[in-house]
């Protein structure tokens, strides 16, 4: 109930437009989705630049530029290309003083020059970096795109580091982004569907997908989402995937946020959706089920065994991390019986300074690991070495010396840490350890009790879970035997031919094999 | 024909995921200490009861899916209002909705026996049964799929338990086992009765059905899922007959938690402490299940929400688990449940049958002439 006001109140119901295939209309639609004034422009040159003026609220970068007596420019300083601007369109507009706009319009020479009469539109592009060019008695505008490109170097991905593979990762701008990922899947199949989100941001949104792969059906959907969202705006595209989730309510991201090219493309040509947001250096990857989230785009390229390997590590380093220090909790609180007697020496013998009982002993230290990795995380590169020194002297060595907690805590609590750090995606690496807390709390008050507890409800939650309306447990549940091959292990390559079921790709098979020409052999 | 059931196909099961349904539907409590019960009837052929009535179990599977066949897209509700009626066909289903609710309640009461005897014994049972009821209510909420689903995974996640069997294995003694046959007949049908509590819950069948996908298909998981338990109990009771002596074995309520005390790893030891919380997720599917049964009942015949049914009925049980305390009390009432679930699973099935096809019969005779 909960979580449908708490949809509601980002959607706008009402404005369920068909959406159409058909790229041009849609380019418009998109457009003009955000205008609701119907103003046009007016011919007449002072008015229109008192127009403009009030309008735009006259900011001082906008500069009104009278080429000749009857051609004006108008631009936003700071956003377009003056090198342009000064080689491709003044000259131009000089040597054909008399010309009607719409013949200008095939006078100059840049990629991009359009026409419009509506007054909000020319506005918003302005705002874009397009330079506005009038004629007197004209009720027309020419929109010149002339804006700055200005993006940070391409540089290796830094959250989803990999030792074997690609090492370049997204930057801010979207135009590039979507150009390594051209890059990467050189067809026509590739389709780019461009979208505007925030009422005032105004950021474009590409939805990619492989048009013959990926299912129309959830094209739709996602599409449906995103205009859906009713924002003012929007800077990064984790936001995003937040917003158009199944259930925003979960701690478990029910979308993958990337930054490598390589693995937003694997996702692709497996019939799934992709998203990039302009200015945003982290693309979106749905539908995603959980087991993916614990599997990297190395898997790939390694061997098939060790892939297999690293894949069963990572996946029990979960329940390594999750259960672990709850276990630990619950034995000594409760359950000492279950603590062989070999052990049970050493364990006592550890403890018998310490002065808290169990629980309070873990969750100090596994605040403190906590606190160690958010400020490792907050602080700059140079200092951050520091953290390392800090974390270690102080928890290896004084926590111990000083009776807060025993040897044996620290090698469990920093066990569970370093597993949780195996995750390869951060948002979900950080949720396995924050729901290792409300678990460590059932484990103190309630033993093994409490720890089934916790487990069957997380068990519950992820099998109730979606995205994008599949099942987010798949795989495993509905069972799906042959995607199995490619999930916790990873078979050999001819064996993991398929598409995953869960992205309902048109064409199940990745490729078809050739068939033999029986004269040729 | 107003009671067809119409089920979208999203919400639709595949056939093989009735295979984890039956079965994790049939294992519950009961397997903690049906060996004392069966024991008391026929000995060290108790392993021939329970062969015995896992081949009943079998015979009415099938006796089931028939009468099921026969009216395509009912379930069990449907089937009875169709065949006696509306008004006797409706007492029927609410002695149903009863059975599985009385079913859930015993289940749980079980359960929490079974914690506060062998961990927490001064966790109050109120607490248990509210945070279990909570656990239910969250996947009741959730749709079939979801049941099913935790089907699934607790039949996925707890079926490596049986392999524990391997260690009190070292220390059986099959000599035990002999002379077979010993008791006479009866007593070996007696101890086959005895077992009903422990191997009933197939019956959700009857209502699932018309929620299976490939309806053509359903034989097949339905009797692996069947044949599946029948041989875990068959094992269980022959590692128990073997491991413990006779007169220890009539002494042990629950029969199978001491055989796993006895387990020991490097890290582990007194193993069923662990069994025993682990076993929260065997008895959830069981809940569900049961629970989801008496709503498919309850709707057919009122008009009440997922919603207002499962937290109203989670209420009364809480306020049952108190009232019903002591090991005397749950012990007569596992009794009267037992003997009523022989009747309503083994007996009524054939007696359906008998009149959906004598009815069947009649009806077209008469539009023949």
């Amino acid at each position: 109930m909960f979580n449908k006001f708490f949809k509601n109140m980002f959607k706008e119901k009402e404005s369920k437009q068909e959406a159409q295939s058909d790229s041009a209309s849609l380019k418009t639609k998109s457009i003009n989705n955000h205008l609701h004034d119907k103003r046009l422009i007016s011919p007449d040159k002072a008015k229109f630049i008192s127009e403009i003026e009030k309008e735009s609220n006259n900011p001082s970068d906008l500069k009104t530029k009278f080429i000749t007596e009857d051609y004006t420019l108008f631009y936003i300083e700071n956003l377009v290309d003056s090198r342009v601007l000064n080689k491709h369109i003044l000259p131009v507009v000089l040597k054909n003083p008399y010309s009607s706009p719409s013949e200008l319009k095939f006078q100059i020479q840049i990629p991009e020059v359009n026409m419009t009469e509506n007054l909000e539109l020319a506005i918003l592009e302005l705002f874009g970096g397009t330079a506005l060019i009038h004629k007197n008695g004209y009720p027309t505008v020419l929109l010149a795109k002339v804006n700055t490109r200005e993006s940070r170097s391409l540089s290796a991905p830094e959250n989803e580091s990999q030792v074997i593979g690609s090492q370049v990762g997204f930057n801010e701008s979207l135009s590039t982004n979507e150009s390594l990922v051209r890059r990467y899947i050189r067809t026509p199949d590739l389709y780019i569907k461009k979208l505007t989100v925030g009422k005032i941001s105004n950021t474009t949104v590409s939805i990619l997908y492989l048009k013959s792969i990926a299912s129309e059906e959830m094209v739709q959907t996602l599409q449906q989402r995103i205009t859906d969202l009713k924002m003012d705006a929007l800077l990064d595209s984790s936001f995003l995937a937040e917003m158009i989730d199944d259930n925003s309510l979960s701690p478990f991201p029910q979308m993958l946020l990337t930054e490598r090219p390589d693995r937003f493309c694997d996702g692709l040509l497996n019939g799934k959706l992709g998203i990039l947001v302009d200015g945003s250096s982290m693309a979106v990857i749905c539908p995603h089920s959980f087991i993916e989230f614990f599997q990297s785009r190395e898997d790939q390229n390694l061997r098939w065994p060790i892939a297999s390997f690293l894949r069963l590590l990572r996946f029990s380093a979960v329940f390594l991390s999750i259960f672990l220090t709850p276990l630990y909790v619950a034995a000594l609180t409760f359950h000492y019986e279950v603590i062989p007697q070999s052990l049970l020496v050493p364990l006592s013998e550890s403890r018998a300074l310490v002065p808290f009982p169990p629980i309070i002993e873990a969750l100090l230290l596994e605040l403190i690991i906590e606190l160690l990795r958010e400020a490792g995380a907050r602080l700059p590169t140079k200092v951050g070495q520091t953290i390392g020194i800090v974390g270690g002297i102080v928890i290896g060595t004084a926590a111990v010396q000083a009776g807060i907690t025993s040897n044996i805590l620290i090698i469990i609590v920093a066990l569970s840490a370093l597993a949780s750090f195996t995750t390869p995606s951060y948002m979900m690496g950080n949720v396995i350890r924050a729901i290792r807390f409300p678990i460590i709390i059932l484990a103190g008050f309630w033993g093994f009790y409490g720890i089934m507890l916790g487990f069957c409800f997380l068990l519950i939650h992820l099998i109730k879970q979606t995205s994008l309306g599949t099942p987010y447990t798949a795989p495993f549940y509905p069972p799906r035997w042959v995607d199995l091959r490619d999930s916790i292990i990873r078979l050999p390559l001819p064996l993991t031919n398929l598409r995953p079921t869960s992205s309902r790709a048109k064409k199940r098979k990745k490729f078809e094999e050739e068939p033999i020409d029986p004269e040729k052999s | 024909m107003k009671n067809l059931i119409h089920v979208k196909p999203q919400h639709m099961i595949n056939a093989f995921l009735v295979f984890f349904v039956v079965h994790t539907a049939q294992i519950g409590v009961g397997i903690h200490g049906y060996q004392r019960i069966i024991y008391q009837e026929s000995k060290q052929d108790a392993w021939i009861s329970v062969l015995l009535i896992g081949l009943a179990s079998h015979v009415i599977a099938i006796i089931m899916i028939k009468t099921l066949e026969m009216y395509e897209s009912h379930d069990l509700y449907g089937i009875n209002r169709e065949v006696f009626g509306a008004w006797i066909g409706n007492f029927i289903n609410v002695i149903y909705v009863i059975y599985c609710l009385s079913a859930f309640f015993l289940v749980l009461r079980n359960y929490i026996e079974v914690i506060q005897t062998w961990i927490f014994p001064l966790l109050s049972t109120g607490f248990i049964s509210a945070t279990l009821l909570l656990l239910v209510i969250y996947t009741f909420l959730g749709g079939l799929r979801v049941i099913v689903g935790v089907a699934f995974f607790s039949f996925v996640l707890a079926f490596w338990l049986i392999f524990v069997l391997v260690f009190p294995l070292q220390y059986s003694n099959s000599q035990s086992l002999f002379p077979i046959l010993e008791s006479n007949f009866m007593d070996i049908l007696k101890g086959a009765k005895a077992m009903t509590f422990t191997i009933v819950g197939f019956e959700i069948l009857y209502i699932i059905f018309p929620f299976v996908k490939d309806k053509e298909n359903i034989a097949k998981p339905v009797h692996y899922g069947l044949l599946v338990t029948t041989l875990m109990y068959l094992s269980v009771i022959l590692v128990s007959l073997t491991y413990f002596s006779g007169e220890q074995l009539s002494k042990t309520i629950w029969a199978t938690l001491s055989l796993f005390s006895i387990v020991q790893f490097p890290f582990i030891e007194r193993f069923e402490f662990l069994a025993v919380c682990f076993w929260m997720l065997i008895i959830l599917p069981n809940l569900c299940l049961f629970v989801w049964a008496a709503h498919r009942g309850l709707t057919g015949m009122i008009n009440i929400g997922p919603k207002k049914f499962i937290w109203f009925f989670s209420g009364i049980v809480l306020l049952l688990s108190f009232i019903i305390k002591s090991r005397i009390q749950i012990n007569s009432f596992n009794n009267i449940f037992a003997q009523v679930a022989f009747y309503i699973v083994f007996i009524y099935p054939l007696f359906l049958y008998v009149f959906a096809l004598v009815k069947k019969k009649l009806t077209s005779q008469r539009r023949g002439t």
